[in-house]
């Protein structure tokens, strides 16, 4: 190979024509190309099987039950063939939006905080740490809401519930507003609880993505803002927000990506009930995911495809999210030259 | 705190702001007479004591809110009535010497003030918590180097450790380290060097996979390695299910990074007429060093973490186990899951110790990629700026001792070079020295691929790439300046 | 291209080196004679007592793994090959009779062990005035009841029947049940099914499981309670303050652990009793055994004998646990794995039982234990050892070979009588301190504004009601008092235990919100919080106006200024 090269350099040095870059020259780039080209067959291979495996595992379930029945169930008994999806996928939606709902406005703050508003010196630190809080372990912010937010949040949600119970996702069943001898047990393992955890989890990631969008901004278009007299507020509401449209967007599609994906932070914490649950303050709560690890030891080899037939829904929503966000992030001013 | 920080933040900025200062300064010039220059972030005496009256008014309000008057209750409640009589007041008090603008310039200012002070209290607590709980397991030396199997539910802390999990970890994170990275690294550069449908194909799939919800990446391996092949619940297997995670993460984070690399410095290599092969290895890979480590590293993290997909597949056992392919073996976060689970305050504390562990493991992680990645591709810290000149500089002399430009010249100066010091010639070299151009190679590379003119002094600030794309950026930018504004 | 070859390769000896270095470290601590790791999953029922074996043998050398993952999981692992053993509360469902799909294992391939006893209880958070009642006594109608949300508070009639004197609290009943597959459910719902079918019936019918669902490994749940995976997530719930009200079905192990009490269920003698080992022993002197060593069902256990046990000291709920034990070489299980199984087998059988009573658990008795020696024997690659009886240093049985458990165990007192006062001793993990609790106190742990005695509680009775009542005359007691006054023995200490509590416990005023919903009063305080901003705020907000309006007439400038400002 080696040789090769020199050959073909000692060639050329004596006849100085234009190299066409065709794609392949000499022994070395074929290897080189092949080499390449097998890996990425294999990685394709990898991930369609999995894929190709999820469906084909899925098949056999949804075949019995069929799609829309399996849409449509709530309750989960894949051995007498009734199963289905209706209560955990509600349960999954209701915890990634409450955990949307929270994160996106801290996320956004922060993330204009830290690209505009925080000292300069600071920056940096605040850059690095919002990005080491999106590597924190899901479980340790599952210990956290297990041990410190659950027994904190009751007040609040016993306060929601109280004032608020008329909305009806607020509503508690089987308390009394006042009721002095309340439960607090019907306002703990609830989605709101969940909600929180994954929220905060969440919220570093579509934070360091928004920041990045932001700190794109033209500084000419800045400058210009500033120069006919806007305030800093007025600046990011005529040049960054607009700018960074698709970095918000796109930013909380990703989080939602990962909160519809959650496990172990939800599986603490929650208590699986089989029935759809739309009182979000009320305990009772499920996941695809917490079902998953939940039953995957104890089903049968048809439980087994019932499971997988949740994971590849679970797998649909989170790709069709996240190819939302990054056809939003591509599409937009910003996501010409980010990645988000 | 809101307004301390206020305080303390804002006088520090005032000077450095260049864009608020060139601002000002437009203003000035604009307006006429009695307009005065518009202060952008500037901290005012009379800002100050209106946060300052705006938040003692509004704690005292709620105090008599609270004390006499509405059915609230609770220190939340407290808090958030505080917080929003503080905002009333301060925007009536900013709005007794400003126009409406700069009023809601001071109010979003502490509104953006007070969300990022939210979010970083809630993440310091997140952390400083389990830090706090961890803190009884931790001082016992054993917690370090023993494991759980002499230790029964109701030991003390003097007894039993997670020398197993950390172990474990180490042990799985290092199977799927040995597959993403190759596998990963190798996919990203063939995204990027070969371009067409096929590699469109698999980009689209990778990044579909990036959407896999991690407890299906176990779910699989489950499925198939331990249902289907009849293999162990082992390291292995947990290996294997944090490389199905990892991978499209790696790749795809790879994949940003070997973009961002400039197509100057491939086009001067393949000038050059260097292969396609050494292009990526010397010039392309080296470039994006810093930025592929950054992906690694941060993929690492990410997989470290990962529970569900160790849960479902490395099985659960107390006993160190140092055999990936046999047996059951725990992990960190699924020795901490397992540890909770317990109401024993000693297993709790012992979850707690070992989620503190976690963390640091992955703070260490976080700091090494900050450290390697700090830098944007192809940037030079100041001892490798001069270093590269100096080696220009030895180019420079040997061009002008040679006079004959050509194959030998390279053969020759190769030879020179390695004899007076380590410092790798990459291209065009024939000699295979596997791992000098990968270590060392990485700033190096722009000044060695364009061993160009006579001027050795010019040469080494090599990537003038990051000036392009902001320079294209902005264009792009001015010219859509129209639809910017219209939202 | 050589040299990323190289780089690999190197990577993996790196790797290779690291797995070599620590495999050296790990295996330094094995003992001469060596034994190959063996790993088992299944019942969190036993698994504190499999815990300690574990534990125990590890100075032989052994290393056992074993995960709590409950005894469906087990069960399905040992199917699928991936564990050496399982165990499981209950056998393989051939014939399961909740439709859940059939577990088929190839006969002959697998023999079932009892290892322990032990009783299933109920253990419970309840607090009256900031104490742990620790002297909850149930009948199993009443346990059904709550169990299938017939029974939703705790001052229900029903409950109160069970304990008279015991002033309960109007709070929710908040059933903890397992969200797993577990043996644990299999064993309470096969008591349920055989005892109070009709209320079983109703309720599976109720929550839509087909027909009569009989004994299940999944408990069906509805909206109220809370499901936990594992023995120890039902008592880690239990257990957490806000716990409040719950009530989980676990192993009186974990129950003991937690320090929680646990409820004396009512047996067929008319007795209150708890599992105490003692009271296992004497209950599964009932149990029928399969005898029939053909049968593939051999030494597992039938327990209606056990429900319906007339001995006054029956503990209705009382089972024993099995390990599945493979006889053959299949899966991940080797010879050399069956060497470890049977060694750690033998030791559990005799020595290991010792640890049963401390943790809770009731050890096995001597025709099981002959019976488990043979069923070691079968494990292939096991080192048949032969063991005298006598020397098995097992307590339940003398050298002679009588249950001396069993015979010795102390009938219940007479306070545990159906209709009697509730004993003043606690129950479960919560002995200590149990006279304070039991003897109760008055008054509300609630408000200091008058919310309606919702409570409906009486003082009544006693010297309690009277300590507490004097001592914050103010308050309105709306939660009652625990008194015994039927005990001559615990009232007196119980009663001035009362005062002393009642005043303590009276001292925590709670936050309520006092009168709900949008009432007039509600609109008074929103108008007089407005009112106090409009103090505040409006001579600012109108000298503002004032101000701008004759700076705009005078000048125009500020004016043109701001509007373009906002127009932008």
């Amino acid at each position: 190979m080696v040789s090769a090269l020199k050959d073909s350099a000692g060639a050329e040095s004596e006849r100085p024509v234009p190299r066409r870059p065709s794609p392949a020259r000499g022994l070395g780039d074929r290897i080189f190309r092949v080499q390449l080209t097998a890996s990425g067959v294999i990685v394709l291979a990898i991930m369609a099987a999995v894929g190709l495996f999820l469906l084909l595992r899925a098949g056999q379930a949804l075949r019995t039950r069929g799609i829309w029945d399996f849409l449509t169930t709530a309750q989960w008994q894949p051995d007498v063939h009734r199963f289905g999806i209706a209560a955990v996928l509600t349960g999954t939606l209701l915890i990634a939006a409450v955990a949307v709902t929270i994160s996106v406005p801290l996320a956004l703050g922060t993330a204009l905080f830290i690209s505009d508003i925080a000292p300069r010196p600071l920056r940096r630190t605040l850059v690095s740490m919002v990005d080491l809080m999106a590597a924190v372990p899901s479980v340790v912010y599952g210990l956290w809401g297990l041990f410190f937010l659950q027994q904190h949040v009751i007040g609040v949600s016993r306060w929601l519930s109280d004032w608020f119970g008329w909305i009806p996702f607020l509503h508690v069943d089987g308390t009394q507003p006042g009721e002095p001898l309340a439960s607090q047990s019907v306002y703990t393992a609830s989605t709101f609880v969940a909600g929180i955890v994954v929220a905060l989890m969440v919220a570093p990631i579509q934070c360091s993505v928004m920041r990045e969008v932001f700190a794109q901004a033209p500084a000419g278009e800045r400058e210009g803002a500033y120069a006919l007299g806007a305030t800093r507020w007025g600046m990011i509401r005529a040049v960054v927000l607009p700018y960074g449209m698709g970095g918000i967007i796109g930013g909380t599609m990703l989080g939602l990506g990962r909160a519809l994906g959650e496990t172990i932070a939800v599986y603490l914490i929650i208590s699986p009930v089989f029935t759809i649950q739309p009182h979000i303050l009320q305990t009772g709560s499920n996941s695809v995911s917490s079902l998953i690890a939940l039953h995957y030891g104890d089903a049968s080899t048809f439980g087994m495809s019932a499971l997988m037939a949740a994971g590849l829904a679970l797998f649909l929503l989170t790709l069709a999210v996240n190819f939302t966000a990054s056809s939003i992030v591509a599409r937009s001013r910003s996501g010409a030259q980010s990645e988000a | 705190m809101t307004v301390v920080d206020l305080e303390k933040g804002v006088p520090q900025e005032a000077p450095e702001d260049a864009s608020a200062d060139t601002a000002d300064t437009a203003v000035a010039a604009a307006a006429a007479l009695p307009d005065v220059p518009r202060r952008i972030g500037g901290v005012t005496r009379s800002g100050v004591l209106s946060v300052f009256g705006a938040a003692a008014s509004g704690l005292c309000v709620t105090v008599l809110l609270f004390g006499e008057l509405a059915p609230f209750s609770g220190a939340l409640g407290f808090f958030i009535t505080a917080y929003l009589s503080f905002l009333g007041i301060y925007a009536v008090l900013t709005g007794l010497e400003e126009d409406g603008q700069a009023v809601r310039d001071r109010v979003m200012t502490v509104v953006l003030w007070t969300a990022g002070g939210l979010m970083f209290t809630a993440l310091t607590m997140v952390v400083g918590f389990t830090a706090w709980r961890g803190r009884e397991a931790l001082p016992h030396a054993n917690f370090f180097t023993q494991d759980m199997q002499a230790a029964g539910p109701l030991d003390p802390l003097t007894h039993g450790g997670i020398a197993h999990a950390m172990l474990g970890t180490l042990i799985m994170i290092a199977i799927a380290l040995a597959i993403t990275v190759p596998l990963g690294l190798a996919c990203a550069v063939y995204l990027n060097q070969i371009p067409g449908r096929f590699s469109r194909f698999v980009r689209t799939i990778v990044e579909a996979m990036t959407a896999l919800p991690s407890i299906v990446a176990g779910l699989m391996v489950y499925a198939v390695w331990i249902l289907n092949l009849g293999m162990q619940k082992s390291g292995l297997a947990a290996g294997f299910a944090i490389s199905v995670m990892m991978l499209p993460i790696v790749i795809r984070a790879a994949d940003v990074v070997l973009r961002l690399v400039p197509g100057t410095l491939t086009e001067a290599s393949e000038a050059l007429g260097a292969p396609r092969w050494r292009t990526v290895w010397h010039v392309v890979l080296p470039t994006a060093r810093s930025g592929l480590a950054t992906a690694v590293i941060l993929g690492t993290a990410r997989g470290i973490g990962e529970t569900s997909p160790v849960l479902l597949t490395a099985g659960f056992t107390a006993a160190l186990n140092g055999d990936p392919t046999s047996g059951p073996m725990v992990s960190l976060p699924l020795a901490v899951f397992n540890f909770v689970k317990s109401p024993e305050p000693t297993m709790i504390a012992r979850g707690f110790g070992a989620a503190a562990v976690l963390m640091a493991l992955v703070l260490v992680l976080f700091v090494i990629a900050r450290v390697i990645g700090g830098r944007g591709p192809g940037h030079q810290n100041k001892r490798q700026a001069r270093r590269a000149v100096r080696a220009s500089r030895r180019d420079t002399t040997r061009f002008a001792e040679l006079h004959t430009p050509g194959l030998e010249l390279f053969e020759t100066g190769d030879r020179d070079n390695s004899g007076e010091s380590n410092e790798p010639r990459g291209a065009g070299n024939g000699a295979p020295s596997p791992d000098a151009p990968a270590a060392d190679n990485g700033e190096q590379s722009p000044a060695d691929n364009a061993p160009a003119p006579a001027d050795g002094e010019s040469a080494p600030q090599g990537p003038l790439a990051p000036d392009d794309e902001t320079v294209t950026g902005g264009a792009g930018g001015n010219e859509d300046l129209a639809t910017g504004d219209s939202h | 291209m050589s040299s990323q070859v190289i780089n690999a390769l190197r990577r993996l000896g790196i790797l290779a080196a690291l797995i070599g270095i620590l495999g050296t470290i790990a295996g330094t601590p094995a003992v001469a004679d060596s034994y190959t790791p063996i790993a088992g999953a299944g019942s969190t029922w036993a698994e504190n007592a499999v815990d300690e074996w574990r534990r125990a043998v590890n100075q032989y050398g052994m290393r056992i793994s074993y995960a709590g993952t409950g005894s469906s999981d087990g069960r399905r692992q040992f199917l699928s090959g991936t564990v050496d053993f399982a165990v499981s509360d209950i056998p393989f469902q051939t014939n399961p009779t909740d439709g859940s799909a059939a577990e088929r294992p190839a006969s002959g391939s697998y023999a079932y062990m009892p290892i322990v006893a032990g009783g299933t209880v109920f253990m419970y958070h309840l607090t009256v005035n900031g104490k742990k009642v620790t002297n909850l006594r149930l009948s199993g109608d009443v346990v059904t009841k709550i169990f299938t949300g017939v029974v939703k508070t705790w001052d229900d009639p029903v409950i109160k029947a069970d304990n008279p004197g015991l002033q309960l609290p109007h709070r929710t009943i908040v059933p903890v049940v397992r969200s797993d597959g577990s043996g644990s459910t299999a064993q309470f719902t096969m008591w349920m099914a055989n005892q109070h079918k009709a209320l079983w019936n109703a309720y599976c019918a109720k929550v839509g499981r087909s027909g009569a669902c009989g004994q299940t490994s999944y408990y069906p749940t509805v909206s109220g309670m809370i499901a936990q995976s594992g023995d120890l997530g039902v008592a880690g719930y239990v257990a957490q303050n806000y716990g409040e009200g719950a009530i989980g079905y676990v192993n009186y192990s974990y129950a003991l652990n937690a320090h929680y009490p646990v409820a004396k269920i009512l047996n067929h003698a008319g007795y209150y009793t708890e599992p105490t080992p003692q009271n296992v022993a004497v209950s599964l002197l009932k149990a029928k055994i399969n005898t029939n060593k053909s049968s593939a069902d051999y030494l597992t256990q039938q327990l209606d004998g056990v429900y319906n046990d007339s001995d006054r000291r029956n503990y209705p709920l009382s089972s024993y646990s099995y390990m599945i034990l493979p006889l053959k070489v299949q899966g991940t299980f080797t010879k050399a794995k069956g060497k470890t199984l049977g060694a750690f087998s033998y030791y559990f059988m005799c020595q290991g039982q010792q640890q049963a009573p401390k943790l809770g658990y009731s050890p096995l008795p001597i025709n099981l234990v002959r019976a488990g020696f043979d069923q070691i024997r079968r494990i292939p690659g096991v080192q048949a050892q032969n063991i005298n009886i006598k020397n098995c240093n097992n307590p339940t049985f003398t050298a002679n070979g009588e249950n001396k458990l069993a015979q010795t165990a102390p009938y219940p007192a007479a306070c545990d009588k159906k209709g009697a006062a509730p004993c003043t001793s606690g129950s479960g993990g919560a002995t200590t301190g149990s006279g304070s609790s039991s003897g109760g106190s008055s008054g509300g742990s609630t408000g200091s504004t008058g919310t309606s005695t919702s409570g409906g509680t009486t003082g009544g009775n006693g010297s309690g009601s009277a300590g507490g009542g004097s001592a914050q005359p103010s308050v309105d007691p709306d939660t009652g008092q625990t008194i015994s006054p039927g005990d001559a023995t615990g009232s007196a200490s119980g009663g001035t235990g009362t005062g002393a509590d009642g005043t303590v416990a009276l001292a925590q005023p709670v936050a309520v919100a006092t009168g709900h919903g949008w009432t007039g009063t509600q609109t008074l305080m929103l108008l007089a919080a407005v009112l106090v901003f409009g103090l505040l705020l409006l001579p600012s907000l109108v000298s503002r106006l004032v101000g701008t309006k004759a700076d705009g007439t005078g000048t125009g400038t500020g004016n043109s200024r701001s509007d373009d400002g906002s127009s932008r």
